[in-house]
This record gives C-alpha cells, sequence and structure tokens, in this order.
C-alpha cells in the first residue's frame, strides 16, 4: 500500500487571478468575454510513494514543488486528477501557521494539534514532551506573540512532530533555529525514517536531500521530469536547471591568453561521465588552445560539496609538476586515484593563472558538476586512510 | 459531507476555534466582557434619546434595547464572518481541515458572547417591565427556539460573506454599507407597530419577510407581555424562507472553499 499517491495531478491557476480580486474586475472581465488565461503550476505529475520512504523534492524556483506539498496535504484543490494518503497527515508547510499571537503557548499547543486532527487527550498525554523538545518550558503561559521567532518555529515544529504522524511533510524548515535545535530537528527526521514513517520533504538543500531522502523527485516547470537515486537526480537538477534557480554562482574569467576548449570528465573506463564511484579513479581531460607561447602557467583545480564548502584544491606548482611553456593546442590530463570523495554532489573549478599567480588566464568556478557514489553508503564527505592496530600500554 | 456531520467529527476543533475566538475578544481589554454588555446598551441610549426628540413618539425603552441586543449578534456574525477566510489565510492556505469550521466558529463564538450579553438584557428587561408593574412574558420559555432559528440565520450570512469576500474583497465595503441599509429597514430601534402606522395592516405581515424583523420581533413577543407576533400565510413563508437561504449558502460556501488557498 502506498502512503502518498498521485494519479495525473495537475493545477492551474489562472493569470488574472494574481493580485487582489475585486468584483469590479470580475465583472468587465466577463462583460468582455475574456477567458482567463491559465497557467499551470504542476501538470500530469503521477507517482507513488511507498510506505517508510523518504522521498525529496528538487527543481527551481517556481517549478511547481510547494504546489505538490499544498495538493498532497490537501490545502489546495487539484484541477485535474488526484492526490492520495494513507493515514495521518502532518506538514511542516509554515511552523506555528495556526497560532494565535494573543494565547499562550499552551492554549496554543492545544488550538494547532486541534487543527491537525489530534485528539485532545493525545495532547494533553505528550504535552509534556512537546515542552520539553521545544525547551520552552518556562515561556508556555506568555502570549507568543512575545516570542522570538526561533522559539515560534521551535513550538511550531514540536507540535506538528511530536504527535505522531503517519506521513509528513516538510517545505523548507528544516533550517529553522539554531545549530542545536536544527540538529534535534534532522535527529527527529531520522526517527520517523527509523519508525516507518512516510516523508515528502521540499528542500533547496540539496546536501540534505541527499543525505535523507531514498528516491528524489526533479520537477520543472510543473513537470516531473527525473525521479530515482537522489545523487542522480540532483546532479540532472545541477546540470540541466542550473543557474535558474539562482542555486549555483557559477562564474568564468580571465585574460583568455590561455582558454579552455574541451574538457572532459571521465571514469577508470575512459568514457566520459559525471558520475564516478568513490575508491575508484577520477579523471579529467582539460582541453586547452594558448593564443601565444606562455612560459610557465600553473594548472589549478578545485572542488567544492553542493553545500559550497571548499573540500580540496591543488596546482601544478604545488604538486611540484612544473608546466615550463604552453603554446597552441593541448590537453593537460588531472588524474584522482583513487577518489577519496564519499558520496555526495560536487562542483568541480579549474583555473589556469601565470606562475606568481597575478594573471589569471582562464577560470572556470562552480563549472563542473558531478556525483560521487559510495557503495558502502557509510557516511562522511572523506574516506582518510585509516588503519588499527592492537597494542600493550 | 453534511453540516452537522462535519460539526460532529471536528468538535473538539470547533471548541478550540470558539474559545480562541471568545480568548482572544477580551484579552488586553480592561472591560473585558462587559464591552459586550455597555456597547448595544449605549446604542440602546442612544436610539432612545433621539426617537423621542426627533419622532417625538416613544418606542418603549425594552422593545429598543431587546432590537439592539439581537442586531448586535446579527451585526457581529457578518462581520467576523466576513474575516473569518481571509483573516486566517496563513492557516487556510497551509493546514488541511474541513474550511466550514471557521464561519460556525465566528457564529458560535458569537453565540456564547450572545448568551452572555442575553442575560443582563433579561435582567434589564424585566427591572423596566417591574417598573410599570409588569412581569417577563411566559412566552420566554420560547426564547432557546427562538435563539437556535436566529443562529441559523446567522450561519448563512457568515457562510455567504465569508465565501464572498475571498472572492471580491469589494464584499467588506458592500457590506458595510448593506449593513447600515438594513439596520434601518429592520425594526431595531423602533418596533411594528410603528411600521404599522405606515404600511397598514395588510403590508405588515409582507414587511416581515426580512428575517431581521421576525427575528427581533419575535424577541420581543417573547418577553414583553402585549407584544404580538402575526401570524399569517406571508409570515410562515417568512419562517420558512430562511431554511432554503442556509441550504444555498452551504452549498455555495462549499463549492467555494475548494479554491480558497488560490485566491488568498
Amino acid at each position: 500500500m502506498s502512503a502518498i499517491e498521485a494519479i495525473q495531478l495537475g493545477k492551474a491557476y489562472r493569470k488574472q487571478g494574481i493580485g487582489p480580486p475585486t468584483l469590479f474586475g470580475a465583472l468587465s472581465r466577463t462583460l468582455r468575454g475574456r477567458r482567463n488565461e491559465e497557467f499551470w503550476a504542476l501538470r500530469d505529475v503521477s507517482f507513488a510513494v511507498e510506505k517508510g520512504r523518504t522521498v525529496g523534492v528538487v527543481g527551481p524556483n517556481g517549478s511547481g514543488k510547494s504546489s505538490l506539498l499544498g495538493l498532497v496535504s490537501g490545502t489546495i484543490t487539484p484541477t485535474r486528477g488526484a492526490a492520495r494518503t494513507e493515514g495521518r497527515v502532518s506538514s511542516l508547510l509554515e511552523l506555528g501557521a495556526g497560532f494565535h499571537p494573543d494565547l499562550s503557548g499552551r492554549e496554543n499547543v492545544f488550538l494547532n494539534a486541534a487543527l491537525l486532527g489530534i485528539p485532545r487527550e493525545d495532547v494533553r498525554r505528550r504535552y509534556d514532551h512537546i515542552v520539553a523538545f521545544a525547551g520552552l518550558a518556562e515561556f508556555m503561559d506568555m502570549p507568543v506573540k512575545h516570542y522570538s521567532s526561533g522559539m515560534y518555529v521551535r513550538l511550531g515544529f514540536a507540535v506538528a512532530t511530536e504527535l505522531n504522524p503517519d506521513v509528513l511533510l516538510v517545505d523548507e524548515v528544516l533550517a529553522v533555529g539554531d545549530i542545536a535545535f536544527q540538529l534535534k530537528c534532522l535527529d527527529r527526521i531520522r526517527d520517523f525514517q527509523r519508525r516507518g514513517k512516510t516523508l515528502l520533504l521540499v528542500s533547496h538543500a540539496l546536501q540534505t536531500v541527499e543525505e535523507f531522502c531514498h528516491e528524489a523527485f526533479l520537477l520543472y516547470r510543473g513537470e516531473l521530469v527525473a525521479r530515482g537515486d537522489p545523487p542522480d537526480v540532483i546532479l540532472k537538477y545541477m546540470t540541466s536547471f542550473m543557474g535558474e534557480g539562482g542555486y549555483l554562482y557559477r562564474q568564468e574569467f580571465g585574460t583568455r591568453d590561455v582558454e579552455f576548449t574541451q574538457v572532459a570528465l571521465r571514469g577508470p573506463d575512459g568514457a566520459e561521465s559525471a558520475s564516478f564511484q568513490t575508491g575508484r579513479a577520477l579523471r579529467v581531460d582539460i582541453g586547452y588552445r594558448a593564443k601565444a607561447r606562455i612560459e610557465n602557467p600553473v594548472f589549478g583545480f578545485s572542488i567544492k560539496t553542493g553545500n559550497g564548502l571548499y573540500v580540496f584544491g591543488s596546482n601544478t606548482q604545488i604538486a611540484k609538476h612544473p608546466v615550463p611553456f604552453i603554446e597552441g593546442e593541448g590537453v593537460m590530463r588531472l588524474t584522482l586515484d583513487p577518489l577519496t570523495l564519499k558520496g555526495g554532489n560536487f562542483f568541480l573549478s579549474l583555473s589556469i593563472h601565470s606562475a606568481d599567480h597575478a594573471t589569471q588566464y582562464h577560470r572556470r568556478e562552480d563549472w563542473y558538476p558531478f556525483v560521487v557514489k559510495d557503495p558502502t553508503e557509510a557516511p562522511g564527505l572523506f574516506e582518510l586512510h585509516s588503519s588499527w592496530r592492537l597494542g600493550a600500554v | 459531507m453534511s453540516l452537522f456531520g462535519d460539526i460532529l467529527a471536528h468538535r473538539e476543533l470547533l471548541q478550540n476555534l470558539v474559545a480562541r475566538d471568545i480568548k482572544s475578544r477580551y484579552k488586553g481589554s480592561a472591560l473585558g466582557f462587559l464591552w459586550s454588555v455597555l456597547n448595544p446598551l449605549f446604542m440602546a441610549v442612544i436610539y432612545i434619546f433621539f426617537l423621542r426628540l426627533l419622532a417625538g413618539r416613544g418606542v418603549p425603552s425594552e422593545d429598543v434595547i431587546i432590537g439592539v441586543f439581537a442586531w448586535q449578534f446579527t451585526a457581529q456574525c457578518v462581520t467576523g464572518g466576513m474575516n473569518c477566510i481571509t483573516g486566517n489565510a496563513n492557516l487556510v492556505k497551509k493546514v488541511f481541515f474541513p474550511r466550514v469550521l471557521l464561519p460556525l466558529s465566528v457564529v458560535a463564538a458569537n453565540l456564547v458572547n450572545f448568551l452572555l450579553t442575553l442575560a443582563v438584557q433579561l435582567v434589564l428587561v424585566a427591572l423596566l417591565l417591574g417598573a410599570r408593574g409588569a412581569h417577563l412574558s411566559a412566552w420566554s420559555a420560547a426564547l432557546p427556539a427562538i435563539i437556535a432559528y436566529h443562529v441559523l440565520f446567522n450561519l448563512s450570512l457568515a457562510l455567504l460573506v465569508a465565501a464572498a469576500n475571498v472572492y471580491f474583497r469589494d464584499t467588506q465595503h458592500l457590506v458595510g454599507l448593506l449593513m447600515s441599509a438594513w439596520f434601518f429597514v429592520s425594526p431595531v430601534m423602533y418596533n411594528l407597530s410603528f411600521v404599522e402606522k405606515f404600511a397598514g395592516p395588510a403590508l405588515t405581515p409582507a414587511y416581515l419577510l426580512n428575517p431581521a424583523a421576525l427575528i427581533i420581533t419575535a424577541y420581543r413577543a417573547a418577553q414583553v407581555p402585549g407584544a404580538l407576533l402575526p401570524w399569517s400565510g406571508a409570515a410562515l413563508v417568512a419562517w420558512l424562507w430562511p431554511a432554503a437561504l442556509l441550504v444555498l449558502a452551504w452549498r455555495l460556501f462549499q463549492r467555494a472553499q475548494r479554491d480558497f488557498a488560490d485566491w488568498l
């Protein structure tokens, strides 16, 4: 039995519907006989999520992610098709959406729980847990309008998750509160997974999707364009729709006295690819064209994670592989063997500059996305060479 | 799902929403509930005074008091109903629950408020009658039935304006206008015998087709001895047609609520 099912789900909005509706506007449109133009926020989306799975939805802004969650949660009525869920659904779409500013934290817990369809008895039983999780014990009798935004969100998260939903819908809310609370949130999400709950989560934090999800959906302009293994889907997202969501800040600059031509990322078999395996080779063939003879150029590269964390960088200078000069066209080959990165999405940057770093000939930042798959699926960013030995004190 | 099915299935949420409404209404005000009594009372005093001054003839004070308290209930349901969806846009867009609970809770919260003010009003009317050597009519026993009818009528209005205001924000201005007009054509600060003078006995039953006129007159007939509620074929129609209004309002609301999230 699938926990979430969408059958040819579609949602259209009228373009004129944007902006405050007025009686006059409606009348004049009717009189002029103009049909409202439609905009499909979501079109013909079908999928089933098995119970106990976590699915991440990615895509650029305006691709229909939030509409999808709204349709699944039932707040939005589909124009076509249907969305069906099994069991109690709780959504972390907007934490504390039902809070009333004048009521105390305690009163709001009960109100919010009632909105989520939770019997009062259950709330009473779990009340202390909720308060403890939110860490707001001494503030429960205070009107929530005096809460800080962090406190507000913490209480909302505590209510929505403490009450044991079967299906949890999450929209970009894991990045709330301070670091300590964020970690608590992620812990709670993992706990849900362990207990076999179904999660549908929307996030621009691709690393989160990669880390938590069994499967990822890629939405683009309202259509489900890819689904599958999170790293593959994320890679497709990055290579196909990069830039549109403002997700990636890739840039290119330099004097262009030397230019990159063909750049190819290759696996151990020599075939061009964007997907590599931990422990095996990654080769980069960097084609270049020099307009004139360049003395002592330096080739460099760096690798960042999908979150922009700088992982590693090196160049021919550091590696003590001096290049006396280049002229005309040629290929520089960079080899990472064995690849010690663990599973995830990464970006490769390349550069050619002068020996004193004063002149950048050509630089491509965050230009080449690639995915690394770790067959062991052990967590972490790096494979560190480690060994063990048991000995006497 | 039927109206009563919805209420039953979500009575806890309804209780919570009503409690929220009532608590937030009086929080932060020094006089709290007293305002709910003082407000109509001051209005009644003003009407009594000016009517004497302008029309030269009085309407019994107890009639005006009964009229103003009953009118306040309807007026508050309409105002509250108008904002119950638009004012909770965040909730409607983000959380799924039967939307009809919002107008329902507005009417229920106002009902609680009305019952409390009604208790004060009954004491006042009894005192005014006592000053003339009269007593509250035995028909007061029928008040619960009148209140029930009044509640259902208010609910239909709340449903209609709640849905309309989502689609057309003009509603709030338009309704403000209509409410003042309705106030003057309804016997709030005057009574039915006042109307009879102008309309004549033939047209008075037709005047009762205005449900507000019917309800207020019924409240008076139940409390003031000698105040009558005319019975005729037209009066029967007057009693029955608001039932059709409720069914219509309910249907319209259920139809409209599907797209609320799109319009907010």
